[in-house]
């Protein structure tokens, strides 16, 4: 009986601070259809990817409405200009390279063109540099404090360069398969995660990010993970922390609903939603193996 | 300041002479004669003249008459009416002490106050909840609330169950001047808005002012909320309790200096976490959640002119395991009470008021190399008299006040393997200095009026730093920083002065009747930077600085009040509209960073607001069944540059509609001249769905569905509606016992309707790419609960 009173007690104070959420459907009109950029290059060997999709209604659930037809050239500063193109009409316009060639270079600035029907839009960016991820290792933890169950936990060890800030985003990868629910989507400013918390120039990233790359149910023995780092812009960085931002918006504490920020500028006074982004890549491997495990703190 | 009011008294002194040549004045202090404390609102009526005066908030009148005899009517619900023959051939000092009227006709008082106060009072768009009412209205969790419950009257509302403050006519919370024994109270909340930081064992009388607020109110725009606490019961000891499902209560008081005094000591704590820890484990081990308070008030009756008060608060809510987060209130006040002569009267308060929070990521120090602490606080220090003038028919006060803000926006320290980063945002100072002067005259039997002006003065002072930022970059844009500029201690960096006029009248159309008419200007210098549905206690206050203006809000109101009844005195009904303007609203550029910014100024935008509405509101004061009903149409508007195309949109907290039903059902007893031991309440509320964001369509982007909006607010949630119940169960009254208690039974949300709090779009958290409309309830289902009340 006590411990059934204190177990109704602990139940409601959580009940109180969580409330309930009911998925419903609801009436929604539909807005005009934009084109939709996304465009994420990287400095790594192989095939680059933009694809254009359009707006569709919110509740639509079924694939994005792919935009075909359109010219896509990314040119960068040095006036050098690659073809993206999209034989198949899927909407994925594509840049493969001749030879090693790789389309980024870090310092440079790179334009992207599309003329979609009657319009035209462009975007600027440029690509920046990124640090190298020096360690991953793995710790035994339980999932969480009130869980049973056991997992290893990874944690990644890096140096933010000092001087001039820097602008990541993190992804992961668990034996090969990128983890993308909303809360994987980091952004990063010098060494933290948080949005102008100070100045973290040149620290070593901070704990929440060292500990980041984790899906809620951690890690198994043997499994391959794969820690990237992506630079980006100051602009793409806020842009990523907007869009990390909307897709949590939740609770008692949401934020009023708002467009998340573009890069993409209709040239024919036509606005279009995505984002343009040229990363250069760092990234670090390992398995969940007994060399890379070290004792819980 | 000083020579001001020397200037000020010498002036007001030869006034008196003037005024006394062929006038004599009665005065005095009217108290309860159960414990002796000054009685607010007392009505002390001179038959033959037709004419009379009110107590003041410290139960302090004063009646000027030519030489004579009078008949001196007190009356106050729930009191027995006396009535004194006084013969007035000087000067007089009469202390009054009134009798509770019978146990059964005492339950039934709905607001104590005088019977036709309705209609004869000049103030409008007032409400009052005397403390009896509040235990009466069923409460969540049984925890008896004050801002919960003014959220049942006319032209109040809140954004949603659960969050913190409230909105009164279109306003935002933090235009809300909440005061406990005249000291601000910074965040009036427990829990993130659950329950109020107002120990109800220690509250003695709520009055919240909506318009027409009088020239010594000033320092925000939409309301005043005045909470006044007991003195302590002067005449003897006494402990006041009780347990409920949240906190445990305990009051004590008692008399003092042979009654010269008394004081009242009041705390409250959670206690789920004491219950909790013998099933907290491992990391849990040693978990806090835990929220108190304790109020503490002293008065000392020094000789016939002079009373001096002590009242304190503190409050605070802790949670944490690794991870701790604490916030709290403080609050301290001084003040002096003196009578000058028959005619003058002074208040004189000094008041410390402090809210701070603190949080740090390490609470038991197990990773010292990694951690972030961070905390925030502002302090208010504050000097304000306050003068009365007692002059037959009219009534002059007149006073200033002064405030130092002190505001420390957020210091933080960072670890990272090691490498220790301190940063964080230097204080920020602020003066405000006020001067006002009111009258309240008596022009003819029905016409009266009440006019007064207010000067604020406020200016941002150093020592800081004050920045210029870039104008030409597009409204709703970050803006850069084009210079900063270094001022030493005290300096000015900016200054703004408002004039801020105040009226009212009434017009008696009949004894039962009268038109009431008022307008009021506010200015309001610190502001509450918040752009959450509800407000957390980390959001901070802001000055007006160089870049931020002052928030002015202009009020009309116009009324109807009736009482009718077989007396005229059973019903009370009002009907009232207003309209407001509102000027330098502050608003956010999207992803404006609010928290440990230097450049914060440069993420805000401002604009304009509008507010306008009509209140209905029926009373019925006795009965088995009595209570009221009151019914809102009201609709608040915001237009800011850079939000919605700048256009007009609806604020978040605009309902339409909002219906509010308080009943409360005294069942007559079986025996004759007992009263009954149970009674009843119930509230009922309804209301129109507040506005949100809707999306208009989504786009993909790196296998994330995002919404695409076109304006604000643009949509509503559906309506929300709720019936709470309470029962209350006397303990039988033994002879000779002084022990009273009672069970309080109370159901919120009775029906469990799953009220929406809001509704968001948002993709699936485990399938980025598949989005949905959620509704999301605070309290979604009904929630029982029990407390037992003790007094001895």
């Amino acid at each position: 009986m006590k411990r059934f009173i204190h177990l109704a007690f602990f139940s409601l104070s959580i009940s109180l601070l969580f409330g309930c959420e009911t998925v419903i459907t609801t009436k929604l009109d539909s807005g005009p259809t934009l084109l939709s950029v996304d465009g994420w290059l990287t400095d790594q060997p192989g095939p680059q990817t933009i694809r254009l999709t359009q707006t569709t209604n919110y509740f639509n659930n079924g694939p994005a409405p792919i935009a075909s037809g359109a010219a896509v050239t990314v040119t960068d500063n040095t006036g050098k200009s690659y073809a993206f193109t999209d034989p198949d009409n899927d909407g994925y316009y594509v840049w493969t390279p001749t030879a090693k060639d790789t389309l980024g270079r870090i310092g440079r600035t790179y334009k992207l063109d599309i003329k979609y029907g009657a319009d035209a839009y462009t975007a600027q960016t440029k690509m920046n540099r990124v640090p190298t991820i020096d360690s991953l290792i793995f710790r035994k933890k339980k999932r969480n404090p009130f869980s049973k169950t056991e997992g290893y936990e990874a944690e990644f060890y890096g140096l933010d360069p000092a001087g001039a800030p820097d602008y990541y985003r993190m992804k992961y990868y668990r034996n090969g398969e990128l983890q993308n629910k909303t809360n994987d989507l980091v952004s990063v400013q010098d060494a933290s995660i948080f949005t102008n918390s100070g100045n973290t120039d040149g620290l070593q990233f901070i704990r929440p990010l060292r500990r980041a790359a984790n899906p809620d149910s951690l890690y198994a023995l043997n499994d391959v993970v794969k820690v990237e780092l992506l630079s980006i812009t100051a602009d793409t960085y806020l842009f990523l922390q907007e869009l990390r931002q909307q897709l949590n918006n939740v609770g008692l504490f949401a934020r009023p609903a708002t467009n998340v920020p573009t890069n993409i500028i209709g040239a024919t006074g036509k606005t279009a939603t995505g984002y343009f982004v040229v990363s250069a890549i760092r990234s670090r491997t390992a398995t969940v193996t007994a060399e890379n495990l070290r004792p819980d703190e | 300041m000083k020579p001001f009011f020397r200037y000020g008294l010498l002036f007001l002194a030869s006034l008196c002479t003037a005024f006394a040549q062929d006038k004599v004045t009665v005065s005095g202090y009217i108290k309860d004669a159960a414990n002796a404390e000054g009685l607010i609102g007392v009505s002390a009526y001179v038959k033959e003249t037709g004419t009379g005066a009110v107590t003041n908030n410290y139960g302090f009148y004063a009646v000027t008459l030519p030489k004579g005899t009078y008949t001196l009517v007190v009356s106050y619900v729930g009191y027995k009416k006396q009535t004194r023959t006084i013969d007035l051939t000087a000067d007089a000092r009469l202390d009054l002490e009134m009798t509770q009227e019978g146990r059964e006709l005492q339950e039934v008082v709905v607001s104590t106050k005088r019977e036709d106060d309705n209609v004869k009072n000049i103030e409008m768009s007032v409400n009052k909840i005397d403390i009896k009412t509040l235990q009466r209205i069923p409460a969540l969790l049984g925890e008896v609330d004050v801002i919960r419950s003014i959220q049942l009257l006319p032209g109040v509302s809140t954004v949603g169950e659960g969050a913190t403050g409230f909105n009164v006519r279109g306003g935002s919370i933090d235009q809300n001047l909440v005061l406990l024994d005249e000291a601000p109270v910074y965040n009036s909340s427990h829990l993130f808005g659950f329950f109020s930081v107002f120990n109800p064992d220690a509250v003695k009388d709520v009055k919240l002012i909506k318009g027409g607020i009088p020239a010594m109110y000033g320092g925000r725009i939409s309301s005043i909320l005045d909470v006044r606490m007991k003195e302590g019961n002067a005449k003897k000891p006494e402990v006041t309790g009780g347990i409920g499902v949240i906190f445990s209560r305990l009051a004590y008081e008692r008399p003092l200096f042979k009654g010269k005094g008394s004081f009242i000591v009041a705390g409250r704590r959670s206690y789920a976490d004491v219950l909790a820890q013998p099933l907290l484990k491992g990391d849990l081990k040693g978990s806090k959640f835990y929220f108190y308070d304790l109020t503490a008030k002293v008065n000392y009756h020094i000789n016939d002119k002079n009373t001096v008060f002590l009242s304190g608060y503190l409050g605070r809510d802790v949670f944490g395991a690794d991870f701790g987060f604490n916030w709290g209130n403080e609050t301290a006040s001084l003040r002096w009470n003196h009578v000058f002569n028959n005619k003058l009267f002074l208040n004189t308060t000094g008041y410390y008021s402090k809210y701070d929070y603190s949080l740090n990521t390490d609470l038991k120090q197990k990773t010292p190399n990694d951690y972030f602490r961070t905390d925030s606080r502002i302090i208010d220090y504050s000097l304000k008299p306050d003068f009365t003038l007692f002059l037959g028919k009219s009534t002059v006060t007149f006073g200033g006040q002064s405030i130092v803000h002190d505001f420390q926006p957020g210091t933080a320290t960072a670890a990272s393997a090691g490498d220790v980063r301190v940063f964080g945002l230097s204080h920020k100072y602020g003066v405000e200095n006020a001067l006002y002067v009111g009258n309240e005259q008596q022009v003819t039997t029905r016409l009266q009026l009440q006019y007064g002006l207010r000067y604020s003065l406020y200016s941002y002072v150093g020592s800081g730093e004050a920045y210029t930022f870039d104008q030409t970059t597009p409204v709703g844009l970050r803006r850069a920083v084009t210079s900063t500029t270094q001022y030493s201690s005290g300096q000015a960096i900016q200054t703004y002065g408002n004039l801020e006029p105040r009226l009212a009248a009434k017009y008696e159309l009949s004894p039962s009747s009268s038109l009431k008419l008022s307008y009021n200007r506010l200015a309001q210098y610190i502001h509450l930077i918040s752009n959450t549905t509800a407000s957390t206690p980390l959001d901070v206050w802001t000055l007006s600085t160089n870049n931020v203006k002052p928030q002015i809000a202009d009020q009309v109101a116009g009324g109807y009040f009736l009482n009718f009844g077989p007396t005229a005195t059973e019903y009370e009904f009002s009907v009232e509209s207003y309209y407001k303007k509102l000027q330098n609203q502050i608003d956010y550029i999207d992803g404006a960073q609010l928290v440990l910014n230097r450049y914060l100024e440069g993420d805000l935008l401002t604009g304009k607001g509008r507010a306008y509405g009509a209140e209905f509101y029926l009373k019925k004061n006795r009965g088995v069944v009595n209570g009221w009903v009151s019914y809102t149409l009201a609709k608040t508007e915001r237009q800011v540059e850079g939000i919605n195309g700048g256009n007009w949109y609806p604020s978040r907290f605009d309902r339409r509609h909002s219906l509010t039903v308080v009943a409360l059902i005294d069942p007559k007893s079986s025996v004759a001249g007992q009263p009954g031991r149970w009674n009843f309440s119930a509230t009922f509320t309804l209301a129109s769905g507040t506005p949100a964001t809707f999306p208009s369509g989504k786009f993909e982007y790196q296998g994330f569905a995002d919404g695409y909006f076109q304006g604000r607010n643009n949509y509503r949630i559906p309506v929300y509606d709720r019936l709470d119940v309470a029962a209350t169960l006397k303990g039988k009254q033994r002879v000779g016992k002084r022990k009273e208690d009672n069970w309080v039974f109370s159901i919120y949300n009775v029906y469990a309707r799953k009220n929406p709090f809001s509704v968001y779009f948002r993709p699936d958290p485990d399938h980025p790419l598949v989005t949905q409309a959620v509704r999301y309830s605070v309290f979604a289902t009904l929630i029982p609960s029990v407390t037992y009340n003790f007094k001895f």
